[in-house]
């Protein structure tokens, strides 16, 4: 009976190992009956944010304002509190374009990052995808996971609001960026944190005004 | 035929000039005279305390980005920058110390430590107290209305000609003092700072050049 007792213990812990932190989501059968909608929404609106970049513990930190242009165009620029502009990005559809970025700020893989954060919050990409749709055991509430080249992200949602609290950037079962959304009001959150897994990179965006 | 063409060229070419003249504004003639005027008023303030508005112009989003603050600056080289709406934010210099404070975190730097802290301290210091027009680094080209001097100074070094095309001091003609600040990027964005509530030479303690 204690052998019993034991191995069914070591046969739940090694199950438990096995099942990766993604692998545990549970599809759904009807995907399409909720739509996932983007963060910044389709109104052209401009947000700006006080924003705090910390990267190998160098500290930056500004004024972020995004401007959606047209349906799947977005205009993201950070400027310092003094006003001086420290880059210039533009995402349309799934293309990039680099604007404007001072010496101090254009290395390609600091630059590279960045666009893959700002990206992923933008939603732009998620748009023309079909996303895999999960229940999140955890809280009963939905997932959705869209195919980034080799990686996944994973926007969960509140299951009451519907609105999306976290996004997960993975491989395989390796989360790389997590986004926290927090203190929502007005559909929008008014804190958002990025963290990096694999550097040390955190970016903290606060909404001063949309 | 040939006269006809040069009285053309003649107007384009004067059009051309008097366009890199600010609209409602004339070219100063005595400059020695205006420089002399400025710094001899410059000596008479010790301190100022004034509020400020800031205009961030970028030609891709339809509102321009406003913040407003508070600055104190004490002779010398002390100086308090800081913004109260929409955000948090605080500059503090004191002599070769600079303080930043953000999200209720102080960091301290030595000045000469980073050249970009260096041009920074340098820039605000100048800037507040017009003193820029004695700085060897910039170009400088003076105009006048009734009531301003408009003192447009462009960067001679390569590093700030990148972000910087041309900084226009706005001075009152009646006491000199900065009331307007226009930097202005290559690519015609800019950043306007309005000066309002001006007080000279009221008593400001050391304290609040030191951030805790």
């Amino acid at each position: 009976m204690k052998n019993l007792l034991l191995s069914s213990f070591i046969v739940l812990f090694l199950y438990g190992c096995s099942l990766g932190h993604y692998e545990k989501l549970k599809s759904t059968l009807k995907p399409e009956s909720v739509a996932l909608h983007s963060l910044f929404g389709e109104n052209f609106n401009s947000f700006l944010f006080k924003t705090n970049i910390r990267v190998y513990g160098k500290d930056f930190s500004g004024l972020l304002v995004t401007k959606q242009m047209q349906p799947n165009d977005y205009r993201v620029i950070f400027t310092t509190e003094l006003g001086m502009k420290l880059f210039d990005f533009e995402f349309k559809d799934t293309s990039f374009t680099l604007h404007y970025c001072v010496p101090q700020f254009n290395r390609p893989a600091l630059l590279k990052t960045i666009q893959k954060d700002i990206e992923i919050l933008l939603m732009n990409e998620t748009k023309n995808k079909t996303a895999e749709v999960f229940i999140n055991p955890k809280d009963s509430a939905f997932v959705y996971k869209f195919k980034d080249s080799k990686l996944d992200n994973y926007y969960f949602l509140d299951k009451l609001s519907r609105q999306i609290y976290r996004i997960e950037h993975a491989k395989k079962n390796t989360k790389k960026i997590t986004f926290d959304l927090n203190n929502y009001s007005d559909q929008f959150p008014s804190n958002i944190m990025i963290k990096h897994h694999d550097i040390k990179l955190k970016i903290e965006l606060n909404l001063l005004k949309k | 035929m040939n006269k006809f063409l040069f009285v053309i060229i003649f107007f384009l070419l004067s059009i051309s000039i008097s366009a890199q003249v600010p609209a409602g504004y004339k070219p100063v003639k005595d400059t020695a005279a205006f420089k002399q005027q400025m710094q001899a008023q410059s000596k008479l303030v010790n301190t100022i305390e004034s509020d400020f508005t800031q205009e961030k112009y970028l030609s891709v989003m339809s509102e321009k980005i406003i913040t407003k603050g508070h600055f104190l600056f004490k002779k010398v080289n002390m100086l308090r920058w800081e913004y109260t709406d929409p955000l948090k934010y605080l500059i503090a210099i004191n002599k070769d110390k600079m303080f930043i404070k953000d999200n209720g975190k102080v960091s301290k730097y030595d000045i000469n430590s980073n050249k970009m802290f260096k041009s920074i301290n340098e820039m605000m210091v100048n800037t507040v107290q017009g003193n820029l027009l004695n700085n060897k680094d910039y170009k400088a080209k003076y105009y006048e209305n009734e009531k301003f001097y408009l003192l447009e100074l462009s960067p001679l070094q390569k590093g700030a000609k990148d972000f910087l095309k041309v900084i226009q001091l706005y001075i009152d003609k009646k006491d000199y003092a900065v009331v307007k600040v226009k930097m202005i990027e290559p690519s015609d964005d800019y950043t306007m700072i309005d000066f309002s509530n001006r007080k000279t030479n009221q008593p400001i303690g050391d304290e609040k050049f030191i951030v805790k």
